[in-house]
């Protein structure tokens, strides 16, 4: 997928891919995205209503 | 590795010969789909005004100027087409060295009938009725094919995308829980929201795109096996949307929404009074008869252009027949002709949003009654994939390039309309002509990849399968409660001519493989009967687990009158029971901890084994802790307890959207009366394929990956925890 780059500490990519094979990810960059993805889930707030949220689901004929 | 191969079906020709065939039809190919790609663009710059927008609610529409989009879409074509040759000559330097593929191995197809099940296969195929797959099974391979913990659709082709267990790939069920609202949330695709708009008079223009990114993590095998030269065709795969940039192309399957942003939601309009309004999965919208014509409004997407907000809207005008065997509609500036009781074709919808921009769908129209009452069934207004509004192909104007080369087609990741059958809008003969319409498209665009792109690995998942087992099994036993007042007779063979018709396909693309061609055909999981719910909430309320607000006796959907300050566990989804933990839920009440752990030993304990009233039958046979069945970076996003349901049984209706009552088993008397979110060990999927497969083997979806990856000489990744099916050589090779 599209997106930017960023630049990072050589010596803390190389620590970042051991660490990604160890951890099962399928990659380094799947493992920094991940990272990210956690703390930011920490700080934001999940913006949509409550209808629009249901609203999404309407149809699924499995519920 | 693949040691030897067993012949199946007819002879068809020197591998050289069709090597270089597959060259010259992948070039034919990739002209053709550059010129049709100019070719829209032509149309689109005469036409005008088609914008890329976003649709879905509460993220409102943003319009790339189309102007913008046309040039660099032109500029990326031309430049395309102009270094086509050098590329070439990359792409041939790359595969020379990359691994070669076992010589045994010329294309690796992949067939799949979403929720094939073995036992009703291998009886057919005793009974003589499926020629084909049997003929597999005799010359090649016939096996039960593990399934996920839990045995959902997402969660079983997500496996099998990545070959690894669900802690890698992050799918735990349709639905996910947002621990700090207790809100379900889509578990495949976030959608984002545009942040800036610019006010300009009555319009406020949204400046951006909003986001749309996959759930699905790890990486499919078909980005591997890009990354080593071998190109891929996926045709319509379980969360694959949005589409990600591979080398191959690719069609989104389930997952993909309707224009409006839901999963499927239809609109019928009717002059009757006696039927309900609200409905699952639709809408009913009562309007008046003037004689013999019939005004309303079809309703599309938000507006999100204007600030006023709404819904865009076309006008829609029937004028019924005098004898009510046939109308003539009237919308959005087309007429056509309606039978009663067939759909129409796609018909394309174009809303527009002012300032000169429109979004496009396609939908059918039904005639389901004239006289004395008059009823038009519309099914969801799918995504157009001639204009698409979203991406749902992989490169972009693949849909369209479809769209062009064989007509309009469905979008909507669950196209055929389920509730409107089990809503009563339309009936079961309306149902099986929607999905078996659906259906064609899907083999039209099937036999498209493999005759004309060349690609060295197709892959198309058909869930005509799927469909029609949740909603006909009622007919294969007769004391099913959803039977109780309805027709059991006239549809009993459905089943029977479904798998009959599968077999059909199975034979025709046989008849399209070379000597050389691996054929794999299989299902994600298999099925029972659904004859009675159990309301897992209600348990917890009823044991002391989840408590209601004070002075309530039972709670509305999505857990409207629980609370959360005195309930240590809850149900959502169709498999997943999750702790009200403490520092992870919002009101989470339960530390992690031995405190946590006592309790879900005591939950899996007291629910493992739990009897229906009467103490007859198994509801629930097992209940796993998630830690025990998962590995991996994603494992802390699953239910913390899974749920594995008796033959016969499944989540109750209410219990999967959060509702709290009375009773904790009850009939299920919907017309879905089959399913497979139960306890995975009872519902294997399939296995076939043309090759034949050590019987030792104990194969699971997740080893379909690093079987294609090994048929291509490449190793599985570390991360994968299928492994590499093996082959029998053939005695005398």
């Amino acid at each position: 997928m599209a997106g930017a780059k960023i630049r990072i500490d050589k010596d803390l990519l190389k620590r970042a891919t051991r660490c990604a094979e160890i951890a099962g990810y399928s990659s380094t960059e799947e493992f920094i995205t991940h990272l990210i993805e956690r703390e930011l889930s920490k700080l934001e707030q999940s913006g949509d209503p409550d209808e629009k949220v249901k609203e999404r689901l309407r149809g699924l004929g499995y519920i | 590795m693949f040691r030897g191969c067993h012949k199946i079906g007819q002879q068809c020709g020197a591998a050289g010969a069709r090597t270089s065939r597959r060259r010259k039809s992948r070039c034919v190919f990739a002209v053709r789909l550059a010129l049709s790609t100019a070719a829209c663009l032509l149309a689109g710059a005469i036409h005008a005004r088609t914008a890329y927008a976003y649709i879905g609610p509460g993220a409102g529409f943003v319009f790339v100027g189309s102007f913008l989009v046309l040039l660099v879409t032109f500029v990326l074509v031309l430049f395309s087409l102009l270094t086509w040759p050098v590329r070439c000559v990359a792409r041939a330097f790359r595969r020379r060295k990359a691994k070669r593929r076992h010589q045994d191995v010329g294309r690796v197809v992949i067939l799949g009938l979403d929720g094939l099940k073995p036992e009703l296969a291998e009886r057919l195929m005793d009974e003589g009725e499926l020629p084909n797959l049997a003929r597999l099974r005799e010359h090649g391979t016939f096996a039960r094919l593990n399934t996920t913990y839990p045995s959902i659709s997402p969660v079983a082709w997500s496996s099998f995308q990545t070959g690894a267990n669900p802690g890698r790939h992050n799918i735990f069920d349709f639905l996910s829980r947002d621990a700090s609202t207790y809100m379900p949330v889509l578990s495949s695709v976030e959608m984002g929201k545009v942040d800036r708009s610019l006010s300009l008079g009555p319009y406020s223009i949204p400046l951006g795109k909003p986001s749309i990114r996959p759930m699905r993590k790890s990486k499919p095998f078909w980005h591997i096996l890009g990354e080593h030269g071998v190109s891929s065709c996926i045709l319509r795969v379980p969360v694959t949307f949005p589409p990600e940039k591979y080398r191959g192309v690719m069609l989104s399957g389930m997952c993909v929404p309707d224009l409006i942003g839901t999963q499927g939601s239809f609109v019928a309009y009717t002059t009757r009074d006696d039927i309900r309004i609200e409905h699952e999965g639709g809408a009913v919208v009562r309007v008046e008869r003037n004689g013999n014509v019939v005004n309303a409004e079809l309703t599309g997407p938000e507006d999100f252009l204007k600030k006023r907000g709404g819904r865009l809207s076309v006008p829609l005008k029937v004028v019924i027949d005098g004898d009510g065997a046939s109308a003539q509609l009237n919308v959005a500036d087309q007429s056509l002709k309606l039978t009663k009781g067939r759909h129409s074709d796609w018909i394309r919808i174009r809303f527009s949003a002012g300032l000169g921009m429109s979004v496009s769908g396609v939908c059918k129209f039904l005639l389901v009654e004239a006289n004395p009452h008059f009823t038009l069934y519309v099914t969801p207004i799918n995504i157009d994939p001639d204009r698409p509004a979203l991406p749902i192909s992989h490169p972009f104007v693949y849909s369209s390039y479809l769209a062009k080369l064989l007509g309009t087609f469905s979008t909507l990741g669950l196209a055929e309309d389920t509730w409107a059958l089990s809503e009563g809008v339309i009936d079961e003969a309306a149902f099986l002509e929607q999905c078996y319409t659906f259906h064609d498209e899907r083999e039209r665009m099937f036999f498209n990849a493999l005759g004309r792109t060349g690609e060295d690995v197709c892959v198309c998942v058909f869930d005509t399968t799927d469909r029609i087992q949740h909603m006909f099994w009622r007919y294969l036993d007769k004391s099913h409660p959803a039977n109780r007042g309805k027709d059991i007779e006239q549809h009993a063979g459905a089943i029977t001519d479904l798998y009959r018709r599968m077999d059909g396909l199975v034979g025709r693309t046989l008849d399209r493989l070379g000597k050389r061609d691996v054929l794999i055909v299989m299902s994600d999981h298999g099925f029972q009967p659904f004859s009675r719910g159990v309301n897992v909430n209600s348990w917890l309320h009823q044991n002391g687990y989840l408590a209601l607000k004070d002075g309530a006796e039972e709670s509305g959907e999505w857990f409207s009158s629980v609370d959360w300050t005195r309930t240590k566990a809850y149900a959502m989804g169709l498999g997943g029971l999750y702790v009200n933990q403490k520092g992870r839920e919002a009101q989470g009440i339960v530390p992690d901890g031995d405190e946590k752990r006592l309790l879900k030993e005591e939950l899996i304990a007291r629910l493992s084994g739990l009897k229906d009233t009467g103490g007859n039958r198994t509801g629930i046979t097992q209940v796993w802790d998630s830690a025990d069945l998962y590995a991996g970076p994603y494992r802390e996003n699953a239910p913390d307890l899974i749920i594995g349901y008796g033959a016969g049984y499944r989540a109750s209706w209410d219990s999967v959207t959060g509702k709290v009552g009375a009773p904790v088993f009850e009939d299920n008397k919907m017309c879905w009366g089959g399913d497979h979110c139960i306890d995975p060990r009872l519902v294997p999927g399939v296995l076939f394929s043309n090759r034949r497969i050590d019987p030792g083997e104990n194969p699971n979806i997740m080893d379909i990956a690093p079987t294609v990856l090994a048929a291509f000489g490449i190793e599985k990744p570390g991360y994968m925890d299928g492994k590499p099916l093996e082959f029998e050589r053939e005695s005398g090779d």
